[in-house]
């Protein structure tokens, strides 16, 4: 590795959000918008007979919880310019309604890549959602590219 | 008997990829007639997975799967073919500023082989790099063509090789399921072991092979009177 970082930012958890309850009319709200009408999401008795026993989110409302205020203030930059370079979800245990859900935030990895353009360092920020029992109910990386 | 390999490719090992490699195979024995490719190498970005093990699937798709690496240096990118433990102590796949003719040199002697691939692309190729810098030394062979080639890029990795005398190779630089072996390398002898394939690239006949699908020519717009009312 050759990009200059502190070695102590890597796995250090730098924000934890406050929970943020769950209800099934968000998750009902959120498959509309969506257009998402499997009755597992929505439906208590279809839910019921279905795999999770219950009502669940869709997998990819993991992604509407927002993180903290200060989280763009703990990511390292390099150089002026950069942008939101993607990002990877990965879902572990479905969310429930009822559910409270935190958000762990630490830098997962910084690693310099070159190409076309030029020289790019990679920033990934790993938030980790947790329900009110301490389960992972998923991770989302947040890549951040910056031109140094 | 010869052998088509897929030279250049990159998996979910890369981070630039979200391709399995599962899916690349079953990608290529689904499209077996228009890409009659024998076998892929797997160039992971700046690593190399020495503990990969892709027999299971090689025996399921019945197609060959060998490991190499695509390292960074300062004269851009090199494919990297036979990396064994000397190599990754010797140096640090992760930098992206390698020196490319100690690459070259160091890894010939310890028993691989370094190609530059994409030789014509802007920044991390080889033309811009000798505009400015003396040629490398040493280099036996360049990737022509690279299936993700912009415009005028291959052309120019053409005419580098023509020019330096340099012999050629493809690969089709996959990043996702559907570009796997739209470009590859055919040699004239059987391939089965990285070990055969490093032999083949520093002494064997091989040239490269395009299967991506030839455009077809926008026609020309009929002109429509138009008739005022």
């Amino acid at each position: 590795m050759t990009v200059d970082y502190d070695p102590a930012l890597i796995g250090r958890v730098f924000e934890t959000t406050e929970p943020v309850p769950v209800t099934a009319e968000q998750i009902a709200a959120f498959c509309a918008a969506i257009n998402e009408t499997n009755p597992i999401f929505t439906d208590e008795a279809a839910a019921k007979a279905g795999p999770f026993g219950g009502i669940v989110a869709p997998p990819s409302f993991a992604v509407t919880f927002r993180n903290g205020r200060h989280f763009f203030e703990h990511i390292p930059r390099y150089g002026k310019q950069g942008f939101d370079a993607g990002k990877d979800v990965e879902f572990v245990t479905p969310i429930r309604p009822g559910d409270a859900i935190t958000l762990n935030s630490h830098v997962k990895e910084i690693y310099e890549k070159t190409g076309r353009t030029g020289s790019m360092v990679f920033v990934i920020v790993r938030s980790t959602l947790t329900n009110q029992k301490g389960e992972v109910v998923a991770h989302v990386d947040h890549r951040f590219m910056n031109r140094p | 008997m010869s052998t088509t390999l897929d030279l250049h490719s990159h998996s979910e090992a890369s981070e630039d990829s979200r391709a399995p490699l599962e899916a690349y195979l079953n990608w290529l024995k689904l499209r077996r007639a228009e890409r009659p490719v024998d076998g892929v190498v797997l160039t992971e970005h700046r690593q190399f997975n020495k503990d990969a093990d892709y027999r299971a699937l090689e025996d399921k798709f019945g197609i060959l799967v060998l490991k190499a690496s695509e390292v960074e240096t300062d004269y851009g990118h090199v494919l990297v073919f036979g990396v064994n433990d000397e190599m990754t102590r010797r140096f640090d796949f992760a930098n992206v500023h390698l020196p490319a003719q100690e690459v070259i040199d160091e890894v010939a002697r310890m028993g691989g082989v370094a190609i530059p691939c994409h030789p014509g692309r802007p920044n991390v190729g080889l033309c811009e790099h000798y505009a400015k810098k003396p040629p490398l030394e040493n280099v036996i062979a360049v990737e022509v063509l690279n299936g993700g080639s912009r415009k005028g890029e291959d052309e120019r990795s053409v005419e580098l090789a023509r020019s330096r005398g340099y012999r050629s190779i493809g690969g089709s630089d996959s990043h996702l399921v559907s570009l796997i072996g739209l470009c590859a390398t055919r040699f004239e002898a059987e391939i089965r072991t990285i070990e055969d394939l490093v032999r083949e690239l520093k002494s064997g006949e091989y040239a490269p092979v395009d299967f991506r699908p030839r455009r077809k020519p926008v026609p020309h717009a009929t002109p429509v009177e138009v008739k005022q009312a």
